[in-house]
């Protein structure tokens, strides 16, 4: 393993302390707490805040400022935070309005962030929550844990966070995060596995011309095995995948190419036009589109590719200026 | 007379345990990666680093304080999954043998029922879902039949370490419904669960050092 650290069970707090040092407009909370809040508090305004494991940076203390989050909690690296530090970023969020907490659907976040609710109701802090599960590698399920949040988050913090900043109440904000969960999907593949800093190997390993079709964001098992192929194959693989989900016929919408970590902006921009050639064949009109490192995990080579279908009231948020230092509008 | 479980005993198996766990990262993150995403053995092992820190400060506590205090530490040293189901289980084991110094066979029997009910209820999981249920709830199961003929000790420890053990092993041929290995085509069918083998060790270590004691 060669990797920039100074100690493998340290690398949370090393890279939220760098993080907030060069943005001055959020804070590092501390060791132990590793909670990135903003530097101001707005009184009076809803309180957004996320929080999961760490490896997909700049998800999430990236996306605290004005106009999307208020806090982000980071756990180890791949795994929830805890209830502790929950209860922290909660604090560091509450402008007196309530707080929703915008986390994805993995079991570890939902046990943490509903022992916190628990928790804070006793300091007469309003809570609320909504779970993203964009994933469509995964089949849904009550059963099951189901289908897992992925990239699609950040749409959700985007538009959330902008109808807090609006001034909108703690039920209009989830609404927004409703909607935006409900037309939100996201399909991903990987070429390479990652490393945990404290594991120090690759957890699992594929071959030279291989890739894995729907791994999720920790290198867990996709859908398929196969042949590595072109750039528009894969564009057409991903995008049928989201089709054979969820209608976009027709509709207008944001996309995302996402790349995992060890992906160049090169090939994402070479997807991106494969993408947008697809959609512009089936009349899906692009109406935003963001390629880069948005949802990471750590130095894993990939891509996903998120749509998300808009109307008006999805479009004005999405356009609400944002001042996160990891996605600025 | 039977076997009187003190503080000063739970912190000399914890140690044990830390040493075991931290002796055998390549073998659990090796499991891990055939099934979930690696990062089970660094959390149990730093999860349990952090206990051995604190074992002085554990020694001189009554038994439901230290349960109360390894369940907090647990809760936010590991996070994840691990640290809540076990941090919630330990308060659980905590409020179970609640003023009580130490335990003897039926107290402990009580506070891992608390343990394996609250992990139960927390995770939404059931025997047979290939996680550490599957460790923990037939070596309850077992421990409480012992208690229930009235039987030897050294035997009935004997047997709930096997239960634990057995239990693992049993995960190999289940299909996972909870946590990632859930999202394999074959559901981890094939695998032993790391979460279920690091459980059972626990198990094993805990009877192991009781079944010392007894003989003493």
């Amino acid at each position: 393993m060669k990797k920039i650290i100074n100690n493998p069970n340290e690398v949370v707090s090393d890279m939220l302390r760098g993080m907030a040092k060069a943005n001055p407009k959020i804070r590092y909370l501390g060791e132990g707490v590793e909670v990135i809040a903003r530097a101001e508090k707005t009184p009076g305004k809803v309180g957004l805040i996320t929080g999961g494991g760490s490896g997909h940076e700049p998800s999430f203390g990236g996306y605290v400022g004005k106009g999307m989050l208020d806090a982000a909690v980071a756990g180890n690296v791949f795994s929830s935070p805890s209830p502790d530090r929950i209860i922290e970023g909660v604090k560091a969020a509450d402008g007196g309005a309530g707080v929703l907490m915008v986390i994805m659907n993995y079991s570890g976040d939902i046990m943490n962030f509903q022992m916190a609710r628990e928790m804070v109701e006793f300091d007469g802090i309003k809570t609320d929550i909504a779970v993203v599960k964009d994933d469509v590698a995964v089949e849904d399920s009550t059963w099951t844990t189901g289908r897992r949040g992925i990239a699609g988050t950040l749409f959700v913090h985007k538009v959330a966070g902008a109808a807090a900043e609006m001034g909108r109440s703690l039920p209009e904000v989830k609404a927004a995060a409703e909607k935006t969960i409900a037309n939100v999907r996201t399909m991903g593949m990987a070429m390479t596995p990652c490393i945990l800093p404290a594991v120090g190997k690759p957890g699992f390993t594929l071959g030279e011309d291989e890739c894995e079709i729907g791994m999720g964001i920790h290198g867990e098992p996709g859908i398929n095995r196969e042949k590595m192929s072109s750039a528009k194959e894969l564009a057409a693989k991903l995008l049928q995948k989201i089709f054979d989900d969820c209608d976009y016929a027709g509709s207008e919408v944001a996309v995302m190419v996402n790349g995992l970590g060890g992906t160049p902006l090169m090939e994402q921009y070479i997807l991106y036009d494969e993408v947008e050639n697809i959609l512009r064949e089936k009349g899906i009109r692009i109406y935003k589109a963001f390629v880069g490192n948005y949802m990471t995990s750590l130095e894993m080579a990939g891509v996903s590719v998120t749509l998300l279908k808009l109307d008006d009231e999805l479009k004005a948020y999405l356009d609400y200026p944002s001042e996160a230092p990891a996605f600025r509008v | 007379m039977g076997f009187l479980l003190t503080s000063g005993d739970y912190v000399a198996y914890l140690e044990r345990t830390a040493r075991r766990i931290a002796e055998n990262g390549d073998y659990i993150s090796g499991l891990d990666a055939a099934t979930g995403d690696g990062d089970h053995w660094a959390n149990m092992n730093l999860g349990f680093e952090n206990l051995v820190a604190v074992g002085d400060e554990l020694r001189a506590m009554p038994i439901d304080a230290a349960f109360r205090k390894i369940g907090m530490l647990m809760m936010s040293k590991i996070g994840g999954s691990s640290g809540i189901l076990y941090g919630g289980g330990y308060m659980a084991a905590s409020k179970a043998c609640a003023g009580k110094a130490a335990l003897d066979a039926a107290g402990l029997c009580d506070a891992l029922e608390a343990m394996v009910k609250d992990m139960m209820n927390r995770g939404q999981a059931e025997p047979g879902m290939k996680t550490m249920i599957d460790a923990l709830y037939p070596a309850v199961q077992r421990f409480r039949q012992g208690l229930r003929d009235g039987e030897d000790e050294r035997a009935m420890l004997t047997a709930v370490k096997r239960a634990a053990l057995d239990g693992a092993e049993a995960t190999r041929d289940m299909a996972a419904v909870k946590g990632r290995a859930s999202y394999q085509t074959n559901r981890g069918v094939g695998h032993l669960d790391p979460g279920a083998v690091t459980k059972s060790w626990q198990i094993e270590g805990l009877c192991d050092l009781l079944i010392e004691k007894t003989g003493e």
